[in-house]
């Protein structure tokens, strides 16, 4: 006995619905996944509507997760389905399953939204200081570093390769282990550790570099 | 001794659990843990439930689609509606208020943090009666299968060794789940025995060299009297120590 029954599975944060074009729901004409992702890069506007009918749900269920429902979480959906339509000559089909890849747009809208927030909290403080401070005095209220950190680490992550930017996604946003990332994906358990600690020493420059100019 | 490899740094940055030779000098090094700080930065800005791996579906209502075709034109419509799109995966299955990583992961830093927080969290793994948690490890689902759980080695207080399994896995019609020790190469396999959903102890060979053998596995057998691994696994998790 030496070669167990394990099969790694798919990079993406979510599993395509369906997967094998031969596994198509009797009856329904739909591409797979990989199938409509190439349709949606393509700019097929039945791709956009199929895309919302498959993964709305998961990207409103994040949505929700972060806002509670209501005003904002339906904004996040929105802008993700309208940034990623109108964004769709950054998608790559090769590079990634599309339900992955809306879920990468879905954290950006809401890590906007966050710093939007935070930056409406700063200027009504700064204003409310300003009403109460001795005239001509400057006051500035503190920049949330996290907010801005996390808007600066979901751009970089947009800017790495594969496999890098899969092990680091799901050590990130599926909280797997290094050992459980390799089980997963295949790779090897020392590749997976290297492009770890590459992948974190690029994260921490970029925040060392563009967070730093945030305070200046 | 010897400084940490960057490699284990950034797991520490993750809050992966270091070897314990590495976890000591970690608490013990300034220069190793401001390397750990500094890498931690960026998950720290991340780690957040809200951007974790979709959770629970949740229908948005009509007028979402109506804006997102009012703002791009689009004059196409979804069809079905998005409710009947779930893929009961346990890929997607990350629940973002309990995480897999949790229990080792409060230890982790625990010992980063050194004495600030860890006099609480590190209780998780040593404040014992019976002995000493020396390493603990999430137990994967593997596949697409639905079992996961946690394996624990504890030092008894009379020398000899544990490994203490949580298995959450669904009940078997027929067969029965087994748990293993497995070598790197997955050719050497150490059968622990019959292991069933929920919690339960079983002692480790006096000699046995975890390093060797540091794959925890949960395997599917069935009643066919073949006492070898039937090959079908589901759910792993390597040891660290």
């Amino acid at each position: 006995m030496s070669l167990l029954a394990v099969r790694p599975g798919d990079m993406g944060s979510v599993r395509p619905v369906v997967t094998d074009p031969g596994e198509a729901r009797p009856g329904a004409p739909d591409p797979d996944d990989r199938e409509l992702g190439r349709r949606f890069a393509a700019g097929d506007e039945q791709a956009l509507a199929l895309a919302y009918a498959r993964f709305a749900g998961q990207i409103h269920g994040m949505a929700v997760r972060a806002f509670g429902p209501g005003p904002d979480a339906e904004d996040v959906t929105q802008q993700t389905f309208v940034s990623a339509w109108t964004g769709r000559a950054g998608y790559r089909p090769d590079k990634g399953p599309l339900p992955g890849w809306l879920v990468g747009v879905a954290r950006h809208k809401i890590s906007d939204t966050w710093a939007r927030r935070d930056r409406q909290r700063r200027e009504t403080e700064a204003a409310m200081s300003e009403a109460q401070a001795a005239p001509g005095r400057r006051v500035t209220a503190g920049v949330d570093t996290q907010v801005a950190d996390r808007v600066l680490v979901l751009e970089e992550l947009d800017l790495l390769g594969q496999p890098q930017r899969g092990i680091i996604e799901l050590a990130f946003f599926e909280d797997l282990t290094h050992a459980q990332i390799a089980a997963r994906t295949g790779i090897p358990l020392g590749t997976v550790k290297s492009h770890i600690r590459r992948t974190l020493e690029r994260l921490r420059t970029r925040l060392e570099v563009d967070g730093a100019a945030l305070h200046a | 001794m010897q400084h940490c490899t960057p490699e284990q740094l950034a797991l520490a940055a993750l809050r992966e659990p270091l070897p314990a030779d590495d976890a000591a000098h970690l608490a013990d090094c300034d220069r190793c843990r401001a390397e750990v700080a500094s890498l931690q930065r960026a998950v720290d800005a991340v780690a957040v439930p809200q951007l974790a791996a979709p959770g629970p579906s949740v229908p948005p209502p009509p007028r979402v689609w109506d804006a997102i075709a009012a703002a791009t034109g689009v004059s196409a419509t979804p069809s079905p509606a998005p409710v009947a799109e779930e893929p009961p995966e346990p890929v997607a299955e990350v629940l973002p208020f309990r995480s897999r990583r949790r229990p080792v992961l409060l230890v982790a830093a625990a010992v980063v943090a050194g004495a600030v927080v860890g006099a609480g969290a590190v209780a998780v793994l040593q404040d014992r009666d019976d002995g000493e948690a020396v390493t603990a490890v999430a137990l994967d689902p593997l596949a697409d299968n639905d079992a996961s759980g946690r394996a624990e080695v504890v030092l008894r207080d009379d020398g000899t060794r544990v490994v203490e399994v949580d298995l959450d896995a669904p009940a078997l019609d027929d067969g029965y789940y087994e748990l293993w020790l497995i070598d790197r190469e997955v050719v050497g396999m150490v059968p622990l025995g019959v292991v069933t959903p929920g919690s339960q102890t079983f002692e480790l060979p006096a000699d046995l060299d975890l390093g060797q053998f540091p794959l925890v596995d949960v395997s599917v057998e069935p009643l066919d009297g073949d006492p070898t691994h039937s090959g079908v696994s589901v759910a792993r998790g390597e040891l660290d120590a």
